[in-house]
């Protein structure tokens, strides 16, 4: 076989590289490519694409929402238009968003961290990716095909966890709360068959040398989620099979005049509802683990601990999930059980937490955008994590659960968090996506506006759940004492939304001026950065070997490597 | 599937595009799209699976379909990495100048106990000494101490402190003994970390007087019946000289050697694996 | 797994309904336990590890005869659970709707019976493959594969069983 990188080294020395070229082609060309690839990196694409595509109508939802509660007796939104846009905005940032997000960033960078040319199954990854899509626009269709009044379409409204007696055909008629079962169950056949793949390509299709012990974080962290995706998901799509057979063939499942227990509903939707919170945030745990060590010039600091906390999340989140439920009126050992693992599950979480900061310490700390993210997310998972723990006090959720208190803590954690590690992700991958920088002025413009939009709109929801503010209702009378904080709320969400648009300028702007990034540009340390930008379609001329946690380190740095210590 | 992605000279096999999975995940979405709209719908859904499902499986079968897919030209191909002109010093185990480094040798424990005690001890008497002075009677900070735990002494009068309650005095000497020990034993911990100088100064005055600040605020929670009648003065007094005392017995007790500096096999207890060669 | 997670949802909503349900029929009243069904399905794990034996042999003949046989087990199966379900359907009244009982007896025992369904049909596009001459040596890993989820689909059953047949019926 000849040896493609002998004559790259002779080459690459004397010609800068050359600006990504884009393919130029016509739009059907390209539309065509989209539909028939099975190529891992454009499906990562695609998935980011979709994740942000229907982010913009989630996050639409979300400033409509804010606006009609700004002010008292406010009438933006009816009480049913309320009711649809929460369902939409939770059920479509939480499916369509952050888990396309999640999927998307494991699809581009896993095979490209662990030196591999594709997935285990390229066709299936295909099918996955257009089943979770076509998922989502059937959810969608509901807002032109759902049977509303005077021909209006009508979107789900029983709330994105949709409890059981209000989605009996008695309460729900007509088939709005069907698009929400059906267009879950089919991109859950998407996300777990995704899953597999992706576990399937981190246990057989790691390069030379790469032993699981010398793993990148973000794929072990990838790897966790996938087996919770794998386990707890079918949860959920099991409730919604017996939720479509009682709609559409008189199942009784929950139904409390035929012995049917609506509790149960709850109890399935929340065994997979908290994993749910983990699949989601052990890949952004995974991006902070990548980005903090390489702009801190250090190492990851207990990288044994840090794999071990991820697994124990794992483990552990599978026995949380009635703390969603403190008040529905569990006997006390139940209570005390879930109250009880939920506190502990804070341990892990605090040991990574420490782990970042012990890498930061004493680091030779880089400035750069994702950097900043990072610091933000640390603080804000902190806060997050702290609310959780106080929620996670059954006396104290007695107080106030279903309060803005709630809304505040899970916010911190999918946007303080989850949003903050996904931003961080993007500016620090992107280069390797597209081949040319995010602009860092507009990034801090960006980062700043976001962080204060953020802080804006749910530190004051803390202090709304603490004044009663019950969530889901849809206009409240004056005199409350929530207005002064209702309107900085909502103020503060259209400063995100300002911040948001100041991100995708960036992308767009990036992509044609931004400065060309190079193979690495933020001198990094994975596999991913040792190929060009983008990489090409086999992602590497020939499959590298690893001998330590750093391979790119090692090759930096000859004369150091990393492999002398392990 | 180990054969999907096979190096040749000129170029990389990879899987060819194909459009039959997003055929059949069309056709599942059309299948639930039956039964919110009409049969039509599904059976158009069943139609297009079937035909993404054929397909797909003759995409597979007898051999997977591929595409050999030629390396880039040389010019758009990673550039070599480069060797990093940068120079890397390692931190050497207790080298100086760094913030943070591992003590070698400490305090035993067992001293932190024995310090504690006697810290505990001094504290108390002077303490006894501060009520029999001002107060007249020894009982009045032991039953004030007591009072975090006892409801029935929050609320007690002057005279009622005086006097001797068993449920007090059990109460105020087990929570000072084991808080005492606690301290202590951190103090075995904290010693060897201050400055080398003054040892003395750092331990016996300026952190009781750091803990004094911070249980300042907490009294008025923890304990509002101390909080109500202590006199600050002779409370700090109180805690130098447990400081002053607790420090010193830690201080002269025999240090002994950390694990920092052994091998992993002796950290772990497999001394017999350990040879001279080995070092 | 994701499979196993699917059928423990649908096997815990019916253990926490058993005896729940408010009107008749109880499955005390209709239930026979289904010793030709699982006498089939069990029989036909057997059967595929066989003929797997005799493709490593070499001998197709003999691999195509007892993949035959397994399909047809199979197959057998589901007319057992079709008449079963013919008979409570036209015989005792229960359908989906019914009651409790209706509703998580037949989600949970067809979803098992759509398994064996998907298996047969994967059990057939081998036979037709072989029987055509398609199936080389490399395909043998996805036949092992083929005959593992039959196995899957059998474990099912006895914990079906268990719990519908003989816990169920107490």
């Amino acid at each position: 076989m000849a040896n493609p990188t002998s004559s790259l080294k002779e080459v690459g020395t004397e010609l800068a590289p050359a600006p990504p070229g884009r393919e130029h082609g016509t739009l059907t060309a390209w539309i065509q490519d989209l539909i028939f690839t099975v190529d891992h990196k454009k499906l990562g694409l695609m998935y980011v694409g979709m994740a942000w595509l229907f982010f913009i109508p989630a996050g639409i939802l979300a400033s409509l929402i804010r606006t009609q509660i700004a002010v008292p007796n406010n009438h933006v939104l009816g009480p049913e238009a309320f009711n649809q846009a929460i369902t939409m905005h939770g059920t479509a940032m939480i499916f369509f968003f952050a888990m396309p997000m999640v999927f998307g960033l494991a699809n581009y960078i896993v095979p490209l961290q662990i030196g591999a040319r594709d997935m285990a199954f390229p066709r299936l990854n295909a099918f996955s990716f257009w089943t979770t899509f076509f998922g989502a626009c059937f959810l969608f269709l509901s807002y032109i095909f759902g049977p509303g009044l005077y021909g209006m379409g009508a979107a789900p409204d029983a709330s994105w966890f949709a409890l059981a007696p209000l989605t009996s055909k008695a309460f729900s008629p007509g088939n709005n709360i069907d698009f929400w079962s059906l267009g879950l169950l089919i991109s859950g056949v998407g996300s777990v068959t995704g899953a597999v793949n992706v576990m399937v390509t981190i246990f057989c299709y790691r390069c030379k040398g790469l032993t699981l012990y010398r793993m990148p974080l973000f794929t072990w962290m990838v790897l966790v989620t996938m087996f919770l995706v794998v386990m707890f998901l079918p949860p959920l799509s099991a409730a919604q099979i017996m939720l479509v057979l009682e709609r559409f063939f008189g199942a009784k499942f929950f139904e409390a005049q035929a012995g049917g227990s609506a509790v149960l509903w709850q109890h399935f939707f929340w065994i997979f509802g908290h994993p749910e919170v983990y699949i989601l945030v052990l890949p952004a745990f995974g991006v902070i683990s990548e980005v903090v060590p390489v702009f801190s010039r250090k190492p990851i600091f207990g990288y044994p601990m840090m794999v071990a906390a991820s697994v124990m999340i794992g483990f552990i989140s599978a026995g949380v999930w009635a703390h969603h439920m403190f008040t529905i009126g569990m006997d006390s050992f139940s209570v005390t059980f879930f109250a009880f693992a939920t506190l502990v599950i804070s341990i892990p979480t605090g040991i990574k937490i420490f782990n970042w900061l012990a890498t930061m310490f004493g680091g030779k700390i880089r400035m750069e955008i994702p950097m900043l993210f990072c610091i933000a997310f640390l603080f804000q998972f902190l806060i997050a994590g702290l609310t959780g723990v106080m929620l996670g006090v059954a006396p104290f959720d007695w107080q106030l659960n279903d309060s803005y208190f709630v809304i505040a803590h899970f916010h911190y954690v999918i946007v303080g968090g989850i949003v903050f590690a996904v931003f961080a992700g993007f500016y620090y991958w992107y280069p390797k996506a597209v081949g040319r920088m995010l602009d860092h002025r507009l990034g801090l413009w960006h980062f700043w506006i976001f962080t204060a939009g953020f802080h804006l709109t749910f530190d004051p929801q803390h202090f709304l759940g603490f004044l009663g503010m019950p969530r889901r209702i849809y206009t409240y009378q004056e005199g409350r004492g929530w207005e002064f904080l209702n309107m900085l709320s909502t103020i503060g969400a259209f400063l995100q939304g300002v911040g948001a648009i100041i991100f995708i300028i960036n992308m767009i702007y990036a992509a044609r001026k931004g400065k060309i990034a190079g193979d690495d540009p933020w001198d990094a340390w994975t596999l991913e950065w040792i190929t060009s930008s983008p990489p090409p379609e086999y992602n590497f001329e020939q499959l590298p070997e690893v001998r330590s946690r750093r391979p790119l380190w090692d090759l930096k740095h000859p004369e150091d490597p990393d492999w002398r210590f392990e | 599937m180990d054969t999907e992605h096979a190096d040749h000279a000129e170029g990389v096999e990879l899987p060819t595009p194909t459009p039959w999975p997003m055929l059949s995940a069309l056709g599942i979405m059309l299948i639930a799209g039956g039964f919110v709209t009409s049969f039509v719908v599904a059976l158009v859904g069943i139609l297009l699976g079937l035909i993404g499902g054929i397909g797909w499986f003759r995409e597979l079968f007898p051999v997977p379909n591929h595409e050999l897919v030629p390396y880039t030209e040389p010019a758009k191909r990673a550039a070599p990495i480069k060797v990093s002109p940068r120079r890397i010093s390692h931190l050497a185990l207790g080298a100086g100048g760094h913030r943070a480094y591992y003590p070698l040798r400490v305090h035993r424990y067992s001293s932190g106990i024995t310090g504690g005690l006697a810290g505990g001890a001094a504290m108390a008497v002077l303490a006894m000494l501060y009520g029999l002075i001002f107060q007249h009677s020894i009982w009045y900070p032991i039953n004030l101490l007591a009072a975090a735990g006892l409801p029935t002494m929050e609320s007690a009068n002057v005279a009622m402190l005086n006097e001797f309650h068993l449920s007090a005095f059990i109460i105020a000497v087990l929570s000072h003994g084991v808080l005492s020990i606690l301290v202590g034993m951190l103090y075995t911990v904290l010693l060897p970390m201050l400055p080398a100088r003054y040892e003395w100064f750092w331990g016996g005055i300026i952190i009781p007087l750091i803990w004094t600040a911070m249980l300042f605020p907490m009294f008025d929670i923890v304990n509002p019946a101390l909080a109500a009648h202590v006199n600050w003065f002779w409370f700090i007094v109180c805690q130098i000289s447990f400081g002053l005392v607790g420090g010193y017995v830690v201080f002269k007790s025999q240090k002994v050697e950390t694990m920092q500096t052994w091998s992993l096999a002796a950290r772990m207890g497999v001394h017999a694996m350990e040879t001279e060669e080995d070092r | 797994m994701t499979e196993s997670a699917l059928f423990t949802i649908f096997v815990v909503a019916y253990l926490f309904y058993i005896g729940k349900s408010l009107n008749p029929p109880y499955p005390r009243e209709v239930l026979e336990f289904p010793w030709l069904g699982s006498f089939f399905l069990f029989s036909s794990s057997a059967t595929v590890v066989v003929a797997e034996h005799r493709l490593k042999k070499g001998e197709r003949g003999g691999f195509h005869l007892w993949w035959g046989i397994t399909m047809a087990l199979g197959a057998a199966f589901l007319i057992y659970t079709a008449t079963e379900w013919y008979h409570l359907i036209y015989h005792d009244g229960l359908t989906l709707s019914t009651n409790l009982f209706g509703s998580t007896f037949y989600s949970l025992v067809g979803l098992h019976a759509s398994h064996v369904l998907v298996g047969l049909v994967l059990l057939g596009i081998i036979l037709v493959a072989s029987l055509t001459g398609n199936i080389k040596d490399r395909h043998h890993e996805h036949i092992e594969m083929i005959s593992w989820y039959w196995h899957f689909v059998d474990g099912i059953w006895a914990v079906v069983v268990t719990v519908v047949y003989i816990i169920g019926m107490q």
